[in-house]
């Protein structure tokens, strides 16, 4: 190619940043010498611009392009040499320029669409939408929509650039719905020790949203917790510490059930074969197991063996003992139990009808010695009377003097005044009375010299009432004769053999502190929950699920027979119970969970938060706020 | 006067050392910040973002060509060195995922367009400049439609003087039905891209159809008129190849203009709304 052409005198110097180019040139024609204009406009259609000089044109065209021509300028001073105009073309710059403007053009209208839009209808393509929230936070977000949780949603340009100033506060509106045991920003919500120097939480150090419906808020990563712990490790496997000596039995049963003599002995014994579990299952629901698996209730797991022995139990409220003279005012008691014929009897010499002592019960509640007819005839002759003319008052009011609060109601529920009046009549005519009828299905009875309580079953409220009272006297009495006089009482109550509150033999009786310093006995009545451990947490059903439900439970719980179970509970400090099973250890779990078959992270068995909840008014807020565009 | 025309190995590896360097030291701040439970997402994104603003320097730099601003070599390998700094520090920001949200959606479509051109591109401006330095021709873009204008004039010229001279429009007839086409603008655009010889055979193709028909006197002309066409192909190949190195500045650049806008609007609502 001829370098020369192109040289500097002998082409024009290409201009490409300029915004056209020629339109000959762009339909591969030879391009003209001049060139379009800036404007736009075709530079070339004529090849130069003469020039007047002397009353003459003279050609001006540029000695690059031939010097003059022959023609010459006209004589009105046009070039000779015309040719159309083209069509100019925008150069490659110009064109790039224009795609620049429209590629942001586009974005500037997608904002300012989605600040136009509705959030409602243009949410999905709205360019402010971080993405989609999950599924539990979209649900109610969905009317109130960004301004639940961004304050500065909605508030305009101005809010905006104070909120460019200001702490955005995340947190502070999540727990706007949610609640926690303890303080919400404090680690694991637990007030620590100030030694511990623990630094203040937000929750979107670990929560982050708009992850999408499918990605939970909740998961952590095992370096997350490792930030604060100071013992890291690498895994479950490795550098996690032995489990503790008790773990997992650190609080006692509040039902005492030993497994290891059911299993054993009773279980085996042909004669409650038939009735007996055939594997743990038989006994423990793990349809809704978690973390425990809870015993099914008494009714389809004890009844079918303990149910007849509940039933056995009765609670003699007062018993007409051997009396020295009759000391009982008779007109008195003839008025009261309108007896026209008693008089007479009254004349001949007295002979107690009975030979017992009183019974346990009313020896407490009257303070009297069970041992001593001259000692307690007198004030038990006073409440035979009452009894005669008031039926069951002056028993309430000897109960509910005995406690701060009223106990006589649960106490004496169900008791017929009639039934108390009518033997209190005979025992002051020193009579023996005569029930009209059997306590079949359980409760008060008056039977010959005897006033009792016969429990209808499992979960009698009168019985359990008498529980509770016997304990809580037991621990009140300052004179030492009525502190002895109670504890005979409540060890009679509690007699497992004989006793209504046997329910004992099963139900723990735990000795705790108040807070006036003093301690009392409390019965647990119910199943009580592991609550000792907050921050841990074990999926029973998933491994019951993989393990098989008949034999699985054993691999990690294996009874020890060795240990005296019962024996635990004989003092009533629930720090000195043991399991009737051996501890589960580290190497139990690592069976499974190591690093080359299923890995465990911390959050697997630990969770971060105290008690989790929801504020009451968390469905209200919904209302409270309107609905507000961006 | 020393004329810089790039740069050395060293002085590449030198630069990819301290990009490097830049994202180890990010990548670790982002690791120190998780563990302490911050938002690392907040100190890689402004790590991205100042990496993106010394990106957007390199169209300031070429707006100012006066300025004593280093070379545009240097500027080129900063900005081809930072690009993939930009990519990896993007993943390190995003987890590598991307948003769910039609906003971030958007930033990463643009983001990745720009990168992928960018890295096209790169890769155009590696290979063809060679290529077109060993076509053996040397030819301004903007000249092309003048220099091939004026061969298919010479072309014209030497057919009209064939029949004049010889007397016969074999030449003339068969130019017109064929070559004609060949010489009115650059063609086989595809296949010199992607460096064929289609159209040299092509051309020969038609001049050996029409050569047994010819006198020795017309084998004369055409031979002249392969020749010419012969130079054509050059240029055309040289067409090519310049279009694309001009064009693919037209996908970055828009798209590069567009994830800035992008970006800064992302940075307003991190500011409003997160931060």
């Amino acid at each position: 190619m001829d370098e020369n052409k192109f040289g500097h005198d002998q082409s024009q110097y290409e201009r490409p940043n300029l915004p056209y180019r020629c339109g000959r040139a762009s339909l591969w024609q030879t391009p003209c010498n001049n060139g379009p204009e800036t404007n736009g406009t075709c530079g070339g259609i004529q090849e130069c611009t003469p020039f007047l000089k002397n009353d003459r044109w003279e050609c001006r065209r540029d000695k690059r392009f031939g010097g003059p021509c022959e023609e010459g300028p006209g004589s009105r001073g046009e070039c000779s040499i015309q040719r159309p105009p083209c069509a100019p073309r925008s150069t490659l710059r110009t064109i790039r320029g224009r795609l620049v403007v429209l590629a942001v053009g586009v974005v500037l209208a997608l904002i300012g669409s989605s600040l136009a839009l509705d959030p409602s209808v243009g949410s999905m393509i709205s360019i402010s939408n971080a993405g989609p929230l999950s599924k539990s936070h979209a649900k109610f977000t969905e009317k109130v929509g960004c301004s639940s949780c961004h304050a500065a949603h909605g508030t305009g340009p101005i809010g905006w650039i104070k909120a460019v100033f200001n702490d955005s506060d995340l947190s502070s509106q999540c727990v706007n719905c949610h609640s926690f045991g303890g303080p919400s920003f404090k680690a694991h919500n637990a007030n620590m020790s100030p030694e511990r120097k623990v630094a203040d939480t937000q929750c979107v150090m670990c929560h982050l949203e708009h992850s999408g419906s499918t990605v939970s808020t909740k998961s952590l990563t095992p370096e997350q917790c490792n930030s604060c712990h100071k013992k890291d490790f690498e895994s479950f496997e490795h550098g996690h510490p032995e489990f503790s000596g008790k773990y997992p039995y650190f609080n006692r049963n509040s039902i005492k059930f030993d497994h290891s003599s059911h299993l054993n002995k009773h279980f085996e014994n042909p004669k409650f074969s038939d009735k007996s579990p055939k594997s743990c299952i038989g006994c423990h629901t793990i349809t809704l197991s978690d973390r425990e698996v809870r015993p099914n209730i008494y009714e389809v797991i004890c009844a079918s063996c303990h149910d007849s022995q509940i039933k056995k139990k009765e609670l003699i409220l007062l018993r007409l003992p051997e009396l020295m003279q009759n000391l009982i005012d008779q007109k008195s008691l003839v008025q009261a139990c309108n007896f026209p014929n008693a008089h007479a009897k009254m004349e001949e010499e007295f002979l107690s009808i009975s030979t017992e002592q009183p019974a346990l019960v009313s020896a407490f509640l009257l303070n009297i010695p069970d041992d001593d007819p001259e000692a307690y005839e007198q004030p038990l002759q006073d409440l035979i009377l009452a009894m005669a003319e008031e039926s069951s008052v002056p028993f309430t009011e000897l109960i509910d003097s005995q406690t701060e609060t009223s106990m006589s109601k649960r106490l004496l529920a169900g008791l017929n005044p009639e039934v108390l009046k009518r033997a209190a009549c005979s025992w002051g005519l020193n009579q023996e009375y005569e029930s009209p009828s059997e306590a079949k299905f359980g409760g008060w009875y008056a039977d010959m010299l005897e006033v009792r309580y016969k429990t209808a079953g499992h979960g009698d409220p009168v019985a359990k009432s008498w529980v509770e009272f016997a304990l809580a006297v037991s621990k009140q009495q300052d004179d030492e004769d009525k502190a002895s006089r109670a504890v005979a009482m409540r060890d009679q109550i509690l007699s497992v053999k004989d006793g209504v509150g046997g329910c004992v033999k099963c139900h723990a009786i735990t000795e705790v502190k108040e807070s006036s310093g003093g301690t009392r006995l409390v019965v647990d009545w119910g199943y009580k929950n592991e609550d000792g451990r907050p921050y841990v947490t074990y999926k029973h059903d998933d491994h019951i699920e993989i393990l098989g439900a008949k034999n699985s439970c054993s691999t990690c719980h294996i009874v020890n027979k060795e240990v005296d179970y019962m024996a635990s509970y004989k003092e009533f400090d629930a720090g000195k119970w043991v399991s009737n099973f051996d501890p589960i250890r580290k190497k139990t779990c690592m069976q499974c969970h190591s690093e080359t078959q299923i890995n465990l992270e911390c959050q697997n068995c630990h969770k971060y938060h105290f008690k989790p909840s929801f504020k009451k008014d968390m469905l209200t807020v919904k209302a409270e706020h309107p609905s507000s565009t961006l | 006067m020393k004329i810089q025309q790039g740069f050395s190995l060293v002085q590449v590896w030198r630069y990819v050392g301290l990009a490097s360097l830049l994202l180890l030291v990010t990548w670790q701040w982002t690791i120190q910040i998780d563990s302490s439970l911050g938002i690392s997402a907040l100190a890689s994104g402004w790590v991205l973002f100042g990496v993106l603003a010394f990106l957007a320097l390199f169209s300031i730099r070429k707006r100012l060509p006066f300025m004593p601003l280093a070379p545009s070599a240097i500027w080129f390998m900063l900005h081809t060195v930072g690009g993939f700094l930009a990519l990896f520090l993007f993943w390190l920001h995003t987890d590598a995922m991307g948003s769910k949200g039609f906003y971030g959606q958007v930033l990463t479509i643009l983001f990745y367009i720009t990168s992928i051109s960018g890295v096209i591109g790169l890769f155009m401006e590696k290979v063809i400049p060679r290529q077109l330095t060993c076509s053996g021709v040397e030819i301004i873009y903007e000249r092309i439609p003048g220099e091939i204008a004026a061969i298919r004039e010479e072309v014209e010229s030497l057919i009209l003087k064939c029949t004049e001279e010889v007397g016969t429009s074999t030449l003339a007839e068969h130019y017109l039905e064929t070559l004609n086409w060949y010489f009115q603008k650059p063609r086989f655009f595809l296949n010199n891209v992607f460096g064929g010889h289609l159209s040299q055979h092509w051309v020969r193709q038609q001049c050996m159809i029409l050569e047994r028909f010819l006198s020795e006197k017309e084998r004369e002309f055409l031979d002249k008129v392969y020749s010419l066409a012969e130079k054509k192909r050059k240029i055309d190949f040289h067409y090519a190849l310049q279009t694309l190195l001009k064009t693919w500045l037209l996908v970055h650049i828009p798209m590069a203009a567009a994830v800035t806008a992008m970006v800064i609007w992302h940075l307003i609502l991190i500011m409003v709304f997160f931060v």
